[in-house]
């Protein structure tokens, strides 16, 4: 299979998931209770709307279509780049998401470096002194990394720096400064897992021959680890990298709200709050196709890291 | 001593296991001159592989618990890593045994072998940036003179087009490839020791002579010594000049090859080389060592080949047993001398020392009698090709190559005959037996069992089924390790529906039949060793009565004395039970010894069919005749003669006429025009515009 076949069928794919995770958050908003019409106006007019009112907002808003039909209209104006507005502002929902996401990213992306920077080293090292002290301090630090919740951390992280040590401010968005809690409070569970993973990805590369061949030539130590069995010990966990973005996504509307950061996760769990449906379906449908293409992305990167991969056939 | 470049004394290398202590080196003392090709010697479990790992600081996780080694005047056993890693880039290189584990899968094989160059070239500190091509770091420039230097260096070790294959990643080269590669990575610090552990041993007959005349070339280019590590007789008869025999962790003997060879005086040393197929007559049964390698975990004293030896003693178990030096720098013994020095007679071929040792023929039945009314198993045109098209659309567009595994097949088998099928890896042969036992179906021609056509599995009836019994190659995989022997023997016998006590019955018999005793109806394959899993997959095979069992490489996974054993056995089933055997090999040896008739296959088609005498004896076509040159000879001094040049064309491409005419040295402009036909040359067939009978009398 050619590169170029294989990105069309994977982008195939990636477009049914989207329009498949779509339909199910369509279909579930539904099923919430409440009536969308009565909350939104009793919010919007601080009292309770009369059935006139909700009639009419229903009407303006095509809420009395069935439900299929509202989908496929939403579809087809998707598909013609319209997110829709929101119930509340009047603002385009797609100008509420381009305002929100790069909030997000940063935080994801910040996230991730912090859970790389933390938990390669800590894998490899662990999987090289196997056994040692080193090696139970950071299978240590990896139970606890996973089993703390994010929100306790959080909390732990904003009385130790803001309150007690007066470094970093406590919530809101901005600054590099502003960054800092968050990423460490949404990386530290991730790098925990991907620690573990390094160091047992590690562990099964370190016994390979080809290991061996490398320090027959002289090599250094160092390079052996890091050159030769770190590459082929990262192909596994790139995968899962790809797979942790959804829990990352996930983390970040806790994160989010407690550091009262305007991102995505604030902003999806207002709406929901709100029954503001067009930016819960918008929200969500971005987020889906981040998630595809991040998992495409993973895809690529790891025919790169294994060229096994790269052609369909052996050629041998 | 000047000359002396690697010495190692007393060396003990042990384990800590789960099950306790592994000695794994006990004791071994030797020396390897400068541009000498000494031999290490043993069976699995000898401690040669640990002894060679020890010598270059790669014992780990073992631990070298007592004696020295020098290399190069260096005691590498106190050396520190900077040292170490220097010995490593400047005076020995290993090769090491798997060339598909040996090489990393991530990097091409140009970056792996200028990385050798380059760890040689520059003797200051390794910096990992330089090393992970991070620009500022490292200098492309040299980086590209050092590929330059690796693609001469790939020439050197003969693979074909260099400049295209520098940037080949290991997946994409052929075994032998990458073994030369491996050489290649091996050579790049210009060492003076080369370490080679089985550095053949998982590659074609030809191949491996290739190889082994490179490596007799580079000795000799620019004398470089060589540890030539092996289990395989033939290849130490082949380029060594001297030679350590190894058992259970210790020296047994040293010596001039030629003299261990013919005049070996260790039992151990005897007893190897009488089990070797090639040095007994064919249709008798092959000598063999009664007992096992002792357990390395267990404390001992006194030879460790005692238990098995012939000539044992009280002294021998109990007390250290000396090391004789041999006048004449002809090696040394150790052993008691009262054991060896009367025997100045040279081996004698039938009795074995310690060994069920009668020579009595093998009552073989049929002999390639063609005039059998009827064959078990016919073949007929049959073909089996795989299209390479990744899916629809390429198949629509004609992108569509096949790969010819196996084309245009005529063969038969008679009952109760051993049909040897060989040839090259890759050459079709399991592809050929899938088609047999029904794992694969025929693009075109008829698989006909007892005359009726038959299909895949799916569409077999039982009888047809149990017809045919199959043993695969790699014991340790093809049984399933969470089911009992028991239970594994037992599962054929289930799916005919036999009943438990019937089963119990008939699992206990076959047990008896195959050499393994009742208790271990209850052991786990892993419980069992190498041999002794084979014996289970036989029983397995035969369960059901099968009139053919297809046997695909069963033998060599395993050392030569078990090797012997389990051809014994299949001999006697065979004698018992009236089976036909389809026996596939790449060992010519182990062939020679077992086949009434022989099949060469080559790139999916048969070159030649005949009686395994005459096709030894009288090869008629170019290829098996190849293919026997390639065939270590135990006769010390004895070259191969030509072996075969070039590599094995692509199946998906092979050439025009005659598909072995671009490697054959007698192929005329007419063989790429048209294909020969199988000629009938008495009780054979040849596929050659040359095969005459005479063609090969010289």
């Amino acid at each position: 299979m050619t590169a170029y076949d294989y990105l069309a069928s994977r982008l195939t794919t990636s477009l049914a998931v989207t329009v498949g995770v779509s339909l199910v958050t369509y279909g579930l908003i539904f099923l919430t209770p409440g009536e969308p019409a009565e909350i939104i106006l009793s919010q919007q007019l601080g009292r309770q709307p009369s059935a006139a009112e909700i009639e009419a907002f229903r009407a303006e808003n095509g809420l009395n279509e069935p439900v299929p039909v509202q989908y496929l209209n939403w579809l087809l104006d998707v598909c013609r780049g319209d997110l829709g507005t929101s119930y509340y502002s009047d603002t385009p929902v797609s100008t509420l998401i381009v305002e929100a996401l790069p909030v997000t990213l940063e935080l994801a992306l910040a996230a991730m470096v912090v859970a790389l920077v933390i938990s390669i080293p800590a894998g490899v090292a662990s999987a090289v002194h196997q056994g040692s002290s080193i090696d139970y301090a950071s299978q240590l630090g990896a139970l606890l990394g996973v089993s703390m919740p994010n929100f306790w951390l959080a909390y732990l992280l904003i009385l130790l720096f803001p309150l007690t040590l007066g470094v970093f401010p406590v919530a809101g968005a901005g600054s590099v400064g502003h960054l800092v809690l968050p990423a460490i409070t949404l990386g530290t569970g991730m790098a925990a897992v991907v620690t573990r993973l390094v160091r047992s990805s590690m562990l099964e590369v370190l016994d390979e021959a080809y290991v061996d061949t490398a320090r027959s030539t002289g090599l250094r130590e160092r390079i052996v680890v890091y050159k030769h069995a770190l590459r082929n010990a990262l192909v596994p966990v790139v995968t899962v990298l790809g797979l942790q973005l959804g829990t990352l996504l996930n983390g970040a509307v806790v994160v989010e709200i407690i550091f009262q950061r305007p991102g995505l996760g604030t902003l999806l769990v207002d709406a929901v709050f709100e029954r503001n449906y067009p930016v819960v379906q918008g929200v969500t449908l971005v987020t889906a196709v981040v998630f595809v293409v991040t998992n495409l992305v993973v895809d690529l990167t790891y025919r790169y890291l294994d060229p096994r991969v790269r052609l369909g056939g052996e050629t041998a | 001593m000047d000359s002396t470049l690697l010495s190692i004394d007393n060396l003990h290398t042990q384990f800590q296991t789960r099950n306790g202590l592994v000695r794994a080196v006990e004791g071994v003392s030797m020396t390897v001159d400068q541009g000498e090709i000494v031999g290490l010697v043993g069976e699995s479990g000898s401690g040669k592989s640990v002894t060679a790992r020890s010598i270059v600081g790669l014992q780990d996780p073992g631990e070298i618990v007592r004696g020295s080694i020098h290399l190069d005047d260096v005691a590498v056993t106190d050396a520190t890593d900077r040292q170490l890693r220097r010995l490593r880039g400047d005076t020995v290189s290993m090769v090491f045994q798997d060339p598909t584990e040996t090489l990393n899968p991530v990097f091409d094989v140009g970056e792996q072998i200028a990385e050798s160059i380059k760890v040689h070239e520059e003797p200051g500190p390794q910096r990992l940036l330089e090393y992970l091509h991070l620009p500022p770091f490292s200098s492309r420039s040299e980086w590209r003179e050092y590929r330059e230097r690796a693609i001469d260096l790939m020439e050197q070790v003969g693979i074909a087009s260099p400049a295209d294959r520098v940037d080949a990643y290991p997946h994409e080269l052929s075994g032998g490839q990458r073994q030369r590669a491996g050489v290649a990575i091996a050579l790049a610090s210009d060492p003076d020791l080369v370490i080679a552990d089985e550095p053949t041993t998982a590659l074609d007959a030809t191949t491996q002579a290739q190889l082994l005349e490179r490596f007799r070339q580079y000795n000799a280019e620019r004398g470089t010594a060589i540890l030539l590590i092996t289990h395989d007789l033939g290849v130490v008869a082949e380029i060594c000049d001297r030679v350590v025999v190894m058992y259970a962790g210790e020296v047994m003997e040293t010596g001039p090859t030629e003299r261990i060879l013919e005049d070996p005086r260790h039992p151990y040393t005897k007893a190897l080389l009488e089990c070797l197929p090639q040095r007994v007559d064919r249709e008798s049964r092959l000598p063999t060592i009664d007992g096992s390698v002792p357990e390395p975990t267990a404390d001992r004293a006194g030879c460790p080949f005692a238990p098995r030896c012939e000539y044992a003693t009280a002294a021998c178990r109990d007390e250290e047993v000396p090391t004789v030096a041999l006048a004449d720098d002809r090696g040394s013994v150790t052993c008691v001398e009262s054991n060896w020095s009367e025997s100045d007679t040279p081996p004698s071929r039938t009795g074995a020392p310690g060994a069920r040792s009668e020579s009595t023929a093998a009552p073989e039945s049929a002999p390639g009698d063609s005039d059998r009314p009827s064959p078990i198993v016919e073949l007929e045109g049959v073909s089996r090709h795989y299209s390479l098209a990744s899916g629809p659309i390429e198949r629509l567009l004609g992108d569509d190559d096949t790969l010819r595994a196996v084309d245009g097949v005529d063969l038969e088998i008679q009952a109760g005959e051993t049909l040897a099928l060989v040839g090259e890896s890759g050459c079709g042969k399991s592809t050929l037996a899938s088609l047999i036992t029904g794992l694969e179906r025929p693009t075109t021609g008829t698989v006909r069992i007892d005359g009726t056509p038959v299909g895949s599995v799916a569409d077999r009836d039982a009888a047809t089924l149990t017809d045919v019994g199959v043993v695969f190659q790699d014991p340790h995989s093809s049984l399933n390790p969470r089911l009992t022997v028991e239970r594994t023997i037992g599962e054929p016998l289930r799916s005919v529906g036999w009943n438990r006590p019937r089963r119990t019955d008939r699992v206990r018999e076959l047990l008896d039949r195959v050499g393994l005793s009742e208790q271990q109806a209850t052991s786990y394959p892993h419980e069992l060793s190498g041999g002794q899993i084979q014996r289970v997959a036989i029983a397995r095979a035969i369960a059901l009565d099968p009139s053919l069992v297809v046997l695909d490489e069963p033998v060599s996974a395993l050392d030569a004395s078990v090797q012997a054993r389990l051809l014994n056995v299949l001999a006697d089933l065979q004698a018992d039970l009236d089976l036909a055997y389809l026996f596939i090999s790449h060992d010519l040896t182990v062939v020679e010894h077992v086949a009434d008739r022989v099949a060469v296959m080559y790139l999916g088609e048969l070159m030649e069919v005949g009686p395994a005498d005459r096709v030894f004896d009288r090869p008629t076509h170019p290829y098996t005749k190849a293919l026997l040159e390639a065939i270590p000879s135990l006769e010390p001094d004895s070259s191969t003669g030509t072996s075969l040049e070039g590599t094995r064309p692509s199946p998906v491409e092979p050439p025009s006429g005659c598909v072995f005419r671009d490697r054959c040295p007698m192929a005329e402009t007419d063989c790429a025009e048209t294909d020969p036909d199988q000629r009938r040359l008495g009780p054979g067939r040849a596929k050659c515009h040359f095969a005459t009978t005479d063609a090969s009398d010289p």
